[in-house]
Protein backbone atom coordinates (compact mmCIF):
# COMPACT_ATOMS: atom_id res chain seq x y z
CA UNK A 1 0.00 0.00 0.00
CA UNK A 2 2.96 2.30 1.20
CA UNK A 3 4.55 1.51 -2.15
CA UNK A 4 1.53 2.30 -4.32
CA UNK A 5 1.58 5.64 -2.23
CA UNK A 6 5.30 6.43 -2.89
CA UNK A 7 4.59 5.95 -6.60
CA UNK A 8 1.68 8.41 -6.81
CA UNK A 9 3.64 11.00 -5.38
CA UNK A 10 6.76 10.86 -6.87
CA UNK A 11 4.50 10.57 -10.30
CA UNK A 12 2.61 13.68 -9.09
CA UNK A 13 6.20 15.19 -8.43
CA UNK A 14 7.51 14.11 -11.80
CA UNK A 15 4.11 15.91 -13.16
CA UNK A 16 4.61 19.13 -11.34
CA UNK A 17 8.58 19.70 -12.58
CA UNK A 18 7.79 18.86 -15.92
CA UNK A 19 4.36 21.98 -15.90
CA UNK A 20 7.39 24.15 -13.77
CA UNK A 21 9.96 23.75 -16.85
CA UNK A 22 6.61 24.05 -19.57
CA UNK A 23 5.61 27.42 -17.61
CA UNK A 24 9.13 28.37 -17.77
CA UNK A 25 9.46 28.38 -21.80
CA UNK A 26 5.99 29.18 -22.37
CA UNK A 27 6.68 32.43 -20.44
CA UNK A 28 10.25 33.16 -22.59
CA UNK A 29 8.58 32.34 -25.91
CA UNK A 30 5.82 34.94 -24.24
CA UNK A 31 8.46 37.56 -23.40
CA UNK A 32 9.85 37.35 -26.89
CA UNK A 33 6.39 38.18 -28.55
CA UNK A 34 5.75 40.71 -26.13
CA UNK A 35 8.66 42.41 -27.05
CA UNK A 36 8.81 41.94 -30.69
CA UNK A 37 4.86 43.72 -29.78
CA UNK A 38 7.09 46.81 -28.01
CA UNK A 39 9.60 47.23 -30.55
CA UNK A 40 6.75 47.78 -33.52
CA UNK A 41 4.65 49.88 -30.62
CA UNK A 42 7.59 51.58 -29.90
CA UNK A 43 8.62 51.90 -33.58
CA UNK A 44 4.64 53.59 -34.47
CA UNK A 45 5.37 55.73 -31.45
CA UNK A 46 8.98 57.16 -32.94
CA UNK A 47 6.89 58.51 -35.78
CA UNK A 48 4.60 60.19 -33.94
CA UNK A 49 7.69 62.17 -32.35
CA UNK A 50 8.15 65.62 -34.17
CA UNK A 51 10.98 65.67 -36.59
CA UNK A 52 14.47 66.49 -35.23
CA UNK A 53 17.68 67.08 -37.17
CA UNK A 54 21.53 66.16 -36.42
CA UNK A 55 22.84 64.38 -32.76
CA UNK A 56 19.08 65.07 -31.64
CA UNK A 57 17.63 62.89 -34.10
CA UNK A 58 20.78 60.44 -33.68
CA UNK A 59 20.84 59.77 -29.87
CA UNK A 60 18.46 62.07 -28.44
CA UNK A 61 15.32 60.49 -29.44
CA UNK A 62 16.22 57.09 -28.99
CA UNK A 63 17.44 57.52 -25.57
CA UNK A 64 14.39 59.76 -24.55
CA UNK A 65 12.26 56.92 -25.90
CA UNK A 66 14.14 54.05 -24.29
CA UNK A 67 13.91 56.28 -20.99
CA UNK A 68 10.30 56.73 -21.31
CA UNK A 69 9.79 53.10 -21.93
CA UNK A 70 11.47 51.67 -18.91
CA UNK A 71 10.31 54.51 -16.61
CA UNK A 72 6.63 54.11 -17.89
CA UNK A 73 7.00 49.85 -17.85
CA UNK A 74 8.06 50.41 -14.16
CA UNK A 75 5.30 52.76 -13.09
CA UNK A 76 3.00 50.15 -14.70
CA UNK A 77 4.49 47.09 -13.01
CA UNK A 78 3.99 49.18 -10.00
CA UNK A 79 0.80 49.54 -10.50
CA UNK A 80 0.82 45.39 -10.89
CA UNK A 81 2.76 45.14 -7.58
CA UNK A 82 0.50 47.13 -5.45
CA UNK A 83 -2.60 46.05 -6.34
CA UNK A 84 -1.24 42.36 -5.31
CA UNK A 85 -0.21 43.49 -2.60
CA UNK A 86 3.72 43.50 -3.33
CA UNK A 87 4.71 47.15 -2.39
CA UNK A 88 6.84 46.61 0.63
CA UNK A 89 8.36 43.66 -0.89
CA UNK A 90 10.21 46.62 -3.21
CA UNK A 91 11.58 48.33 -0.14
CA UNK A 92 12.44 44.81 1.75
CA UNK A 93 14.14 43.98 -1.43
CA UNK A 94 16.58 47.33 -1.98
CA UNK A 95 17.70 47.40 1.43
CA UNK A 96 19.28 44.05 0.84
CA UNK A 97 22.68 43.01 -1.51
CA UNK A 98 20.22 41.20 -3.95
CA UNK A 99 18.24 43.89 -4.38
CA UNK A 100 21.42 46.09 -5.28
CA UNK A 101 22.45 43.28 -7.68
CA UNK A 102 19.52 43.86 -9.56
CA UNK A 103 19.96 47.51 -9.51
CA UNK A 104 23.23 47.22 -11.28
CA UNK A 105 21.65 44.85 -13.64
CA UNK A 106 19.38 47.62 -14.35
CA UNK A 107 21.80 50.07 -15.00
CA UNK A 108 24.46 47.37 -17.11
CA UNK A 109 21.15 46.14 -19.51
CA UNK A 110 19.21 50.13 -19.38
CA UNK A 111 21.64 52.86 -19.57
CA UNK A 112 24.82 51.54 -20.40
CA UNK A 113 23.70 49.03 -23.18
CA UNK A 114 21.48 51.20 -24.87
CA UNK A 115 23.87 53.68 -25.16
CA UNK A 116 26.27 51.47 -26.30
CA UNK A 117 24.63 50.26 -28.76
CA UNK A 118 23.54 53.84 -30.45
CA UNK A 119 26.72 54.56 -29.83
CA UNK A 120 27.71 51.78 -31.47
CA UNK A 121 25.31 51.75 -34.45
CA UNK A 122 26.49 55.51 -35.16
CA UNK A 123 30.33 55.34 -34.76
CA UNK A 124 30.86 51.55 -36.52
CA UNK A 125 28.12 51.43 -38.59
CA UNK A 126 24.81 49.01 -38.64
CA UNK A 127 26.59 46.27 -40.34
CA UNK A 128 29.12 45.93 -37.67
CA UNK A 129 27.19 46.85 -34.56
CA UNK A 130 24.10 45.04 -35.00
CA UNK A 131 25.91 42.24 -35.73
CA UNK A 132 27.73 42.84 -32.55
CA UNK A 133 24.62 43.13 -30.35
CA UNK A 134 22.92 40.51 -31.47
CA UNK A 135 25.58 37.77 -29.53
CA UNK A 136 24.43 39.11 -26.50
CA UNK A 137 22.70 35.97 -25.66
CA UNK A 138 25.76 34.26 -26.29
CA UNK A 139 27.55 36.47 -23.99
CA UNK A 140 24.46 36.19 -21.36
CA UNK A 141 25.27 32.11 -21.70
CA UNK A 142 28.71 32.26 -21.13
CA UNK A 143 28.42 34.15 -18.06
CA UNK A 144 25.78 32.18 -16.53
CA UNK A 145 28.18 29.51 -17.18
CA UNK A 146 31.14 30.76 -15.65
CA UNK A 147 29.48 32.82 -12.18
CA UNK A 148 26.36 30.91 -12.11
CA UNK A 149 27.91 27.65 -12.60
CA UNK A 150 24.35 26.63 -14.90
CA UNK A 151 24.44 23.77 -16.82
CA UNK A 152 23.73 24.56 -20.57
CA UNK A 153 23.13 21.32 -22.83
CA UNK A 154 24.84 21.08 -26.22
CA UNK A 155 21.51 21.24 -27.75
CA UNK A 156 20.70 24.77 -25.83
CA UNK A 157 23.71 26.31 -26.81
CA UNK A 158 23.29 24.58 -30.76
CA UNK A 159 19.64 26.33 -30.61
CA UNK A 160 21.17 29.40 -29.21
CA UNK A 161 23.70 30.00 -32.24
CA UNK A 162 21.03 29.30 -34.97
CA UNK A 163 18.96 31.80 -33.26
CA UNK A 164 21.99 34.47 -33.19
CA UNK A 165 22.61 33.80 -36.73
CA UNK A 166 19.07 34.39 -37.50
CA UNK A 167 19.00 37.57 -35.55
CA UNK A 168 22.00 38.49 -37.76
CA UNK A 169 20.43 37.68 -40.85
CA UNK A 170 16.92 39.52 -39.89
CA UNK A 171 19.02 42.93 -38.85
CA UNK A 172 22.18 42.40 -41.49
CA UNK A 173 22.74 45.54 -43.00
CA UNK A 174 25.62 45.79 -45.64
CA UNK A 175 28.70 47.27 -44.81
CA UNK A 176 29.09 51.21 -46.06
CA UNK A 177 32.94 50.55 -46.43
CA UNK A 178 34.36 53.90 -45.06
CA UNK A 179 34.98 53.44 -41.85
CA UNK A 180 35.28 56.32 -39.66
CA UNK A 181 37.38 57.36 -37.29
CA UNK A 182 36.11 56.50 -34.79
CA UNK A 183 35.20 53.21 -35.90
CA UNK A 184 37.33 51.06 -33.67
CA UNK A 185 35.61 53.01 -30.58
CA UNK A 186 31.77 52.10 -31.86
CA UNK A 187 32.84 47.63 -32.02
CA UNK A 188 33.92 48.61 -27.99
CA UNK A 189 30.63 50.65 -27.92
CA UNK A 190 28.46 47.67 -29.25
CA UNK A 191 30.53 45.30 -27.75
CA UNK A 192 30.24 47.25 -24.59
CA UNK A 193 25.81 47.01 -25.30
CA UNK A 194 26.07 42.97 -25.83
CA UNK A 195 28.21 42.56 -22.28
CA UNK A 196 25.43 44.96 -21.25
CA UNK A 197 22.17 42.92 -21.70
CA UNK A 198 23.97 39.40 -21.31
CA UNK A 199 25.82 40.13 -17.61
CA UNK A 200 21.85 42.21 -16.88
CA UNK A 201 20.10 38.90 -17.40
CA UNK A 202 23.18 36.92 -15.39
CA UNK A 203 23.45 39.38 -12.14
CA UNK A 204 19.84 39.43 -11.94
CA UNK A 205 19.44 35.77 -11.95
CA UNK A 206 22.20 36.05 -9.11
CA UNK A 207 19.63 38.24 -7.21
CA UNK A 208 16.17 36.45 -8.08
CA UNK A 209 18.02 33.62 -6.29
CA UNK A 210 16.41 35.20 -3.11
CA UNK A 211 13.94 37.71 -4.13
CA UNK A 212 10.77 37.99 -5.95
CA UNK A 213 10.77 38.37 -10.01
CA UNK A 214 7.94 40.01 -9.95
CA UNK A 215 9.53 42.72 -7.16
CA UNK A 216 13.18 42.01 -9.23
CA UNK A 217 11.66 43.67 -12.76
CA UNK A 218 10.01 46.33 -10.83
CA UNK A 219 13.23 47.77 -9.63
CA UNK A 220 15.30 46.87 -12.87
CA UNK A 221 12.56 49.19 -14.91
CA UNK A 222 12.49 52.02 -12.37
CA UNK A 223 16.11 51.95 -12.22
CA UNK A 224 17.07 51.97 -15.37
CA UNK A 225 14.27 54.83 -16.45
CA UNK A 226 15.71 57.06 -13.60
CA UNK A 227 18.98 56.89 -14.37
CA UNK A 228 18.89 57.60 -18.35
CA UNK A 229 16.98 60.52 -16.99
CA UNK A 230 18.67 61.70 -14.09
CA UNK A 231 22.62 60.89 -16.24
CA UNK A 232 22.15 59.89 -19.79
CA UNK A 233 19.32 62.48 -21.08
CA UNK A 234 20.94 65.90 -19.95
CA UNK A 235 23.81 64.71 -21.77
CA UNK A 236 22.35 64.30 -25.14
CA UNK A 237 19.78 66.85 -24.85
CA UNK A 238 17.05 64.03 -24.33
CA UNK A 239 14.97 66.72 -21.85
CA UNK A 240 13.90 68.70 -24.80
CA UNK A 241 12.66 65.85 -26.30
CA UNK A 242 11.05 64.33 -23.54
CA UNK A 243 8.99 67.86 -23.13
CA UNK A 244 7.83 67.61 -26.30
CA UNK A 245 6.15 64.15 -26.12
CA UNK A 246 5.07 64.72 -22.94
CA UNK A 247 2.54 67.47 -24.11
CA UNK A 248 1.29 65.72 -26.79
CA UNK A 249 -1.07 62.83 -25.80
CA UNK A 250 -1.84 60.66 -28.47
CA UNK A 251 2.15 60.44 -28.94
CA UNK A 252 2.28 60.02 -25.02
CA UNK A 253 -0.34 57.30 -24.79
CA UNK A 254 1.35 55.26 -27.37
CA UNK A 255 4.91 55.23 -25.72
CA UNK A 256 2.71 54.30 -22.90
CA UNK A 257 1.04 51.63 -24.44
CA UNK A 258 4.23 50.10 -25.67
CA UNK A 259 6.02 50.30 -22.45
CA UNK A 260 2.45 48.35 -21.10
CA UNK A 261 3.76 45.65 -23.54
CA UNK A 262 7.67 46.56 -22.47
CA UNK A 263 6.73 45.64 -18.63
CA UNK A 264 4.84 42.39 -19.27
CA UNK A 265 7.46 40.99 -21.59
CA UNK A 266 10.26 41.80 -19.07
CA UNK A 267 8.22 40.11 -16.16
CA UNK A 268 7.87 37.51 -18.26
CA UNK A 269 11.42 37.40 -19.29
CA UNK A 270 12.47 37.70 -15.86
CA UNK A 271 10.44 35.10 -14.48
CA UNK A 272 11.54 32.65 -17.27
CA UNK A 273 15.30 33.34 -16.55
CA UNK A 274 14.09 32.41 -13.02
CA UNK A 275 12.40 29.26 -13.77
CA UNK A 276 14.31 27.78 -16.69
CA UNK A 277 18.13 29.60 -16.42
CA UNK A 278 19.78 32.31 -18.68
CA UNK A 279 20.43 30.30 -21.94
CA UNK A 280 17.17 29.02 -22.26
CA UNK A 281 15.45 32.43 -20.77
CA UNK A 282 17.58 34.48 -23.77
CA UNK A 283 17.03 32.38 -26.54
CA UNK A 284 13.30 32.26 -25.69
CA UNK A 285 12.91 36.17 -25.38
CA UNK A 286 15.83 36.49 -28.46
CA UNK A 287 12.05 35.05 -30.90
CA UNK A 288 11.31 38.75 -30.29
CA UNK A 289 13.02 39.64 -33.38
CA UNK A 290 11.10 37.30 -35.13
CA UNK A 291 8.10 38.35 -33.42
CA UNK A 292 8.90 41.81 -34.69
CA UNK A 293 9.07 40.53 -38.27
CA UNK A 294 5.67 39.28 -38.32
CA UNK A 295 4.19 42.13 -35.91
CA UNK A 296 5.29 44.35 -38.93
CA UNK A 297 4.20 42.54 -41.62
CA UNK A 298 0.43 42.16 -40.41
CA UNK A 299 0.13 45.51 -38.90
CA UNK A 300 2.19 47.75 -40.89
CA UNK A 301 2.14 46.29 -43.93
CA UNK A 302 6.06 46.00 -44.44
CA UNK A 303 7.38 43.93 -46.97
CA UNK A 304 8.86 40.40 -46.60
CA UNK A 305 12.29 40.74 -47.79
CA UNK A 306 14.44 37.30 -48.25
CA UNK A 307 16.29 38.08 -45.22
CA UNK A 308 13.46 38.57 -43.05
CA UNK A 309 12.16 35.42 -43.87
CA UNK A 310 15.24 33.28 -43.51
CA UNK A 311 16.30 34.65 -40.40
CA UNK A 312 12.77 34.40 -38.94
CA UNK A 313 12.74 30.68 -39.85
CA UNK A 314 16.77 30.38 -38.26
CA UNK A 315 15.24 31.89 -35.19
CA UNK A 316 12.06 30.13 -34.96
CA UNK A 317 14.19 26.38 -35.51
CA UNK A 318 16.70 27.82 -32.48
CA UNK A 319 13.90 29.09 -29.97
CA UNK A 320 12.50 25.00 -30.69
CA UNK A 321 15.96 23.18 -30.38
CA UNK A 322 16.16 25.40 -27.15
CA UNK A 323 12.72 24.58 -25.70
CA UNK A 324 12.40 21.00 -27.01
CA UNK A 325 14.54 18.00 -27.01
CA UNK A 326 13.91 15.85 -29.89
CA UNK A 327 14.51 12.79 -29.11
CA UNK A 328 11.40 13.21 -26.32
CA UNK A 329 9.22 14.85 -28.55
CA UNK A 330 9.37 12.04 -31.33
CA UNK A 331 9.57 9.48 -28.39
CA UNK A 332 6.38 10.83 -27.02
CA UNK A 333 4.79 10.60 -30.54
CA UNK A 334 5.51 7.15 -31.11
CA UNK A 335 4.00 6.49 -27.45
CA UNK A 336 0.77 8.40 -28.46
CA UNK B 1 9.42 50.84 7.81
CA UNK B 2 9.80 46.85 9.20
CA UNK B 3 12.70 45.16 9.46
CA UNK B 4 11.65 41.89 7.41
CA UNK B 5 13.83 40.13 4.99
CA UNK B 6 11.90 40.01 1.28
CA UNK B 7 10.35 36.65 1.65
CA UNK B 8 11.83 34.58 -0.58
CA UNK B 9 15.37 35.37 0.79
CA UNK B 10 13.62 34.42 4.25
CA UNK B 11 12.55 31.26 3.09
CA UNK B 12 15.82 30.53 2.25
CA UNK B 13 16.44 31.71 5.38
CA UNK B 14 14.13 29.94 7.03
CA UNK B 15 15.24 26.46 5.36
CA UNK B 16 19.10 27.08 6.79
CA UNK B 17 17.51 27.04 10.25
CA UNK B 18 15.71 23.78 10.02
CA UNK B 19 16.40 19.80 9.07
CA UNK B 20 13.74 19.96 5.95
CA UNK B 21 10.50 22.04 5.53
CA UNK B 22 7.46 21.96 3.03
CA UNK B 23 5.05 25.00 2.21
CA UNK B 24 2.49 24.67 4.51
CA UNK B 25 5.33 24.50 7.27
CA UNK B 26 6.60 28.25 6.44
CA UNK B 27 3.05 29.11 6.76
CA UNK B 28 2.87 28.68 9.95
CA UNK B 29 6.41 29.06 10.96
CA UNK B 30 6.20 32.60 9.53
CA UNK B 31 2.55 33.78 9.67
CA UNK B 32 3.51 36.09 12.63
CA UNK B 33 5.66 37.83 9.95
CA UNK B 34 4.02 38.03 6.61
CA UNK B 35 0.30 36.59 7.70
CA UNK B 36 -1.33 40.26 7.26
CA UNK B 37 -0.08 40.44 3.81
CA UNK B 38 -2.29 39.76 0.51
CA UNK B 39 0.53 37.54 -1.12
CA UNK B 40 1.27 35.34 2.01
CA UNK B 41 -0.27 32.64 0.42
CA UNK B 42 0.80 28.69 -0.32
CA UNK B 43 0.74 28.62 -4.44
CA UNK B 44 3.83 32.17 -3.76
CA UNK B 45 6.07 30.02 -1.39
CA UNK B 46 5.55 26.54 -3.40
CA UNK B 47 6.64 28.68 -6.65
CA UNK B 48 9.69 30.17 -4.67
CA UNK B 49 10.57 26.87 -3.42
CA UNK B 50 10.71 25.74 -6.75
CA UNK B 51 12.11 29.01 -8.47
CA UNK B 52 15.01 28.57 -5.84
CA UNK B 53 15.38 24.21 -6.80
CA UNK B 54 15.68 25.02 -10.56
CA UNK B 55 18.81 27.61 -9.08
CA UNK B 56 20.33 25.23 -7.15
CA UNK B 57 20.38 26.72 -3.87
CA UNK B 58 17.88 24.43 -2.22
CA UNK B 59 16.99 20.51 -3.06
CA UNK B 60 13.93 18.72 -2.77
CA UNK B 61 13.61 15.71 -0.14
CA UNK B 62 10.76 13.40 0.92
CA UNK B 63 7.74 13.57 -1.03
CA UNK B 64 4.32 12.08 0.13
CA UNK B 65 0.58 12.15 -0.03
CA UNK B 66 -1.01 13.93 3.04
CA UNK B 67 -4.45 12.36 4.09
CA UNK B 68 -6.29 14.46 1.10
CA UNK B 69 -4.41 12.90 -1.50
CA UNK B 70 -2.02 16.25 -2.05
CA UNK B 71 1.08 16.34 -3.26
CA UNK B 72 3.54 17.48 0.11
CA UNK B 73 7.40 18.07 -0.87
CA UNK B 74 10.09 18.85 1.49
CA UNK B 75 13.07 20.93 0.53
CA UNK B 76 16.32 21.28 2.21
CA UNK B 77 18.70 24.21 1.60
CA UNK B 78 22.41 22.96 0.04
CA UNK B 79 26.05 23.98 0.47
CA UNK B 80 25.15 26.95 -2.43
CA UNK B 81 22.07 28.03 -0.28
CA UNK B 82 24.40 28.01 2.88
CA UNK B 83 27.09 30.33 0.68
CA UNK B 84 24.78 32.77 -0.36
CA UNK B 85 23.03 33.23 3.43
CA UNK B 86 27.07 33.64 5.15
CA UNK B 87 27.79 36.03 1.77
CA UNK B 88 24.26 38.05 1.86
CA UNK B 89 22.16 38.02 5.29
CA UNK B 90 21.90 41.57 6.53
CA UNK B 91 24.14 41.37 9.66
CA UNK B 92 21.31 42.30 11.86
CA UNK B 93 20.07 38.78 10.66
CA UNK B 94 23.13 36.76 11.20
CA UNK B 95 23.10 37.93 14.89
CA UNK B 96 19.35 37.11 15.43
Amino acid sequence: MNDIVNRSAFAMKRQMDANFEKKGVLTGLFSGCTWGANNVLLGFALTLVPVLSGDAALYAIPLAAACINDTCAGLWLLLYNMSAGRLKEIFRSLKTMPGLMVCIAALMGGPIANSGYLLGISMAGPAYALTITALYPLVGAILSRIFLKQQILPRVWAGMLLSVVGAIIISYVPPEGDNSANFYLGIFFASLAALGWGSEAVLAVFGMSMIDPKIAINIRELTSGLCMAIFILPVVGGWAVLSEIIVLPATFATFAIAALAAGVSYLAWYMANSKCGVAKGMALNGTFVMWGVIFSAIFLGQELTQNLVAGSLCVLCGATLVAINPKEFFHKTEVA
Amino acid sequence: MDNLLPIKFRILHYLSTVETACADDFLIALKDEYGREKYFKKSVITEHLMDMKANFIIDDDEVLLDDAGQLVIYYKINDEGRKLLKKYLPKSWKNA
